[in-house]
């Protein structure tokens, strides 16, 4: 008898575990309503992040916290991002209806086949930064950087960025000393390395508080200020999705631009804050209160156009950047790329 | 199974899985971001071997030392656990917990302390591959191989030794298989650690090639490890058969009394 009661604590033990186990956030999303998709059945919208939940994800996650999607008559899921993440990828394979990519992910796409369309565009700065010691030294001009340490992961955007800063301002690779930047920041702490590149209004934020206690004053390096206009995040669809389903386009680059424009609302910090504390626990709340308003200078800086404008200006120099430095063989159309949705949309400054 | 041989397998597998994605690729009209055209994996190949095959080279180069690492890590773990004393549990102990954690999770540490270099990748190549081995010295060092062994005893010559002589020298085909085995993790390993923060290699060469989004040159480089660990286990395994020959006399498998004429 203790033996079939053991076997079945087990087996409940076991069910529990497996239970909880395949219940992430996306799962428990309260349910609203729902919209025809393409094929005609009832399915959640899916939307694939570009990275894991933080502040630079706060629009989308206050969009489905607050009930914006909602009340656009969608049902929106969620899906965390991350480094083996691409939304490009799960748009092409149908796991996505949108999602958010970096531009120079969507142009390396498009260049290779593949039929991606940019709806709108989050960041009107790039928050790629380098950040460094002001203690020691302040960086007016590239020309400060001469001499210095850089850290760049090869391979990575913070290499295409410096590559193209260095080019246009006539520095060459002998004038300063590049570090391969791996995920271990005692380099930078150590002063091996001067200028080490973070996300600003996230891991930025994170180092800038350690540097503040060891009594050292942060700075950041940014390219945009010397003419590198280099596009982050924008959201995505597919061209089929685009063309076939334009009210759910519609509907959905409304509520997206809604909510991040809510969440950059500093009246709506607190909110917005314990919003994505929910989906990011490991972050304490006062942090990414620091972090959300790092994003909001980012998202809508003051001299900006409006929440969600495509910077085609900037969009143009990206590419130029990839071809110039060999990353892409065919360079795609922007116009094919660059679309607003098929409705007259304030936000948008797209045909 | 000679190095021909084994090349020649390796590239009708890797052939075979190359023409399934592409059968894939045109049966659901799917980018070349998705899964690259043969046109262009050829001009990758065409533009990068020099640099990939340096690269894989450099991978190899530092699996066959890593490997060298865990055989001798493992012999040595294996010497000391093998008995029934305190120092003998606490080694087991150790060895299988270090084995619990993922490598992912004890690299940075590693990487703290050693950096980015060679010495990093070395061990971690070197840990990855030597738990398979130092289960199968740790059960050849401790079973006894009573036939013989008996001798050697009651006759009062019996030392740990003598011991460890005769119990290789029964498994000579034991080990040879789970050193072979153990080549291709040590190849894994090199890979892993250099994914994770070298500076050099295919590993290195293959991250970077993730963050383009260049499944072409991940392509590339898979076949090129392919052929280097064909060609790396083929040695191996040609070099076990040689010392075994030369162990056993004539050819004949070990643990075997040889016919008499």
């Amino acid at each position: 008898m203790s033996f079939l009661f053991n076997i079945i604590s087990i087996l409940v033990f076991t069910l529990a575990c497996l239970f909880s186990a395949g219940c992430t956030s996306e799962d428990s999303q309260p349910p609203g309503p729902q919209i025809e998709d393409i094929t005609g059945t009832r399915q959640p919208i899916i939307y694939r992040l570009k990275w894991l939940y933080n502040a630079s994800v706060a629009g989308d996650i206050w969009a489905l916290h607050s009930g914006i999607f909602r009340n656009h008559g969608l049902r929106v899921q969620l899906q965390e991002g991350g480094p083996e993440q691409d939304a490009i990828k799960d748009l092409e394979l149908g796991r996505a209806h949108f999602g958010v990519a970096s531009a120079d992910q969507v142009i390396r796409a498009a260049a290779k086949g593949a039929r991606v369309i940019v709806l709108a565009q989050i960041f009107q700065v790039n928050p790629l930064q380098w950040i460094y010691s002001g203690s020691s030294r302040v960086i007016r001009t590239p020309d400060d950087l001469k001499g210095l340490c850089i850290g760049i992961t090869y391979g990575g955007n913070d290499e295409t960025i410096m590559m193209a800063l260095l080019k246009k301002h006539g520095i060459s690779l002998d004038q300063i000393r590049l570090y391969a930047v791996h995920y271990d920041f005692n380099p930078f702490w150590k002063g091996k390395v001067d200028l080490w590149p973070v996300y600003r209004n996230t891991q930025g934020i994170v180092l800038q508080e350690k540097m503040d206690r060891g009594g050292h004053e942060a700075m950041f390096f940014d390219p945009n200020t010397h003419g590198i206009s280099f596009v982050a995040n924008s959201i995505i669809t597919s061209r089929k999705i685009y063309l076939n389903n334009p009210e759910l386009v519609k509907k959905f680059t409304r509520a997206a631009i809604e909510g991040w424009t809510d969440a950059m609302d500093p009246l709506n910090a607190d909110q917005v804050a314990l919003a994505v504390h929910r989906f990011a626990p490991d972050t304490p709340v006062d942090m990414i209160s620091r972090q959300l308003d790092a994003t909001r200078s980012l998202v809508a800086p003051e001299h900006r156009k409006k929440i969600g404008s495509v910077d085609r200006q900037a969009w143009q120099q990206t590419k130029d950047i990839l071809v110039s430095q060999g990353l892409i063989q065919r360079p795609p159309d922007l116009e094919t790329i660059l679309k607003t949705p098929p409705y007259d949309m304030a936000c948008g400054t797209g045909k | 199974m000679n190095i021909l041989e084994g090349l020649f397998q390796f590239v009708c597998i890797y052939s075979c899985a190359l023409l399934l994605l592409w059968t894939i690729k045109f049966i659901y009209g799917l980018s070349d971001y998705l899964i690259p055209s043969p046109g262009e994996l050829v001009r990758i190949v065409h533009s990068d071997w020099v640099i990939y095959t340096r690269a894989v080279l450099n991978t190899l180069a530092v699996a066959i030392a890593g490997h060298i690492l865990a055989v001798s890590m493992a012999a040595v773990i294996g010497l000391l656990g093998r008995t029934d004393s305190r120092i003998g549990h606490l080694t087991r102990t150790a060895a299988y917990n270090l084995q619990a954690y993922p490598i992912v999770a004890v690299a940075p540490i590693i990487f703290i302390f050693l950096g980015n270099g060679l010495a990093s990748r070395l061990l971690i190549s070197a840990m990855i591959c030597y738990f398979p081995l130092l289960l199968s010295f740790l059960g050849i060092f401790s079973q006894p191989v009573e036939e013989v062994e008996h001798f050697f005893r009651v006759s009062g010559r019996i030392n740990w030794k003598l011991e460890i002589a005769v119990r290789t020298f029964e498994n000579l085909d034991k080990l040879k298989t789970v050193i072979v085995g153990s080549g291709t993790l040590a190849m894994v390993g090199t890979i892993v650690a250099e994914f994770l923060a070298a500076t050099n290699g295919i590993g290195y060469m293959i991250r970077k090639a993730l963050y383009q989004n260049n499944l072409a040159r991940i392509l590339f480089s898979l076949f090129l490890i392919g052929l280097c660990s064909s060609v790396y286990l083929s040695l191996i395994e040609t070099l076990g058969n040689w010392t075994r020959r030369k162990l056993t006399g004539n050819g004949h498998e070990a643990g075997h009394e040889p016919e008499l004429q």
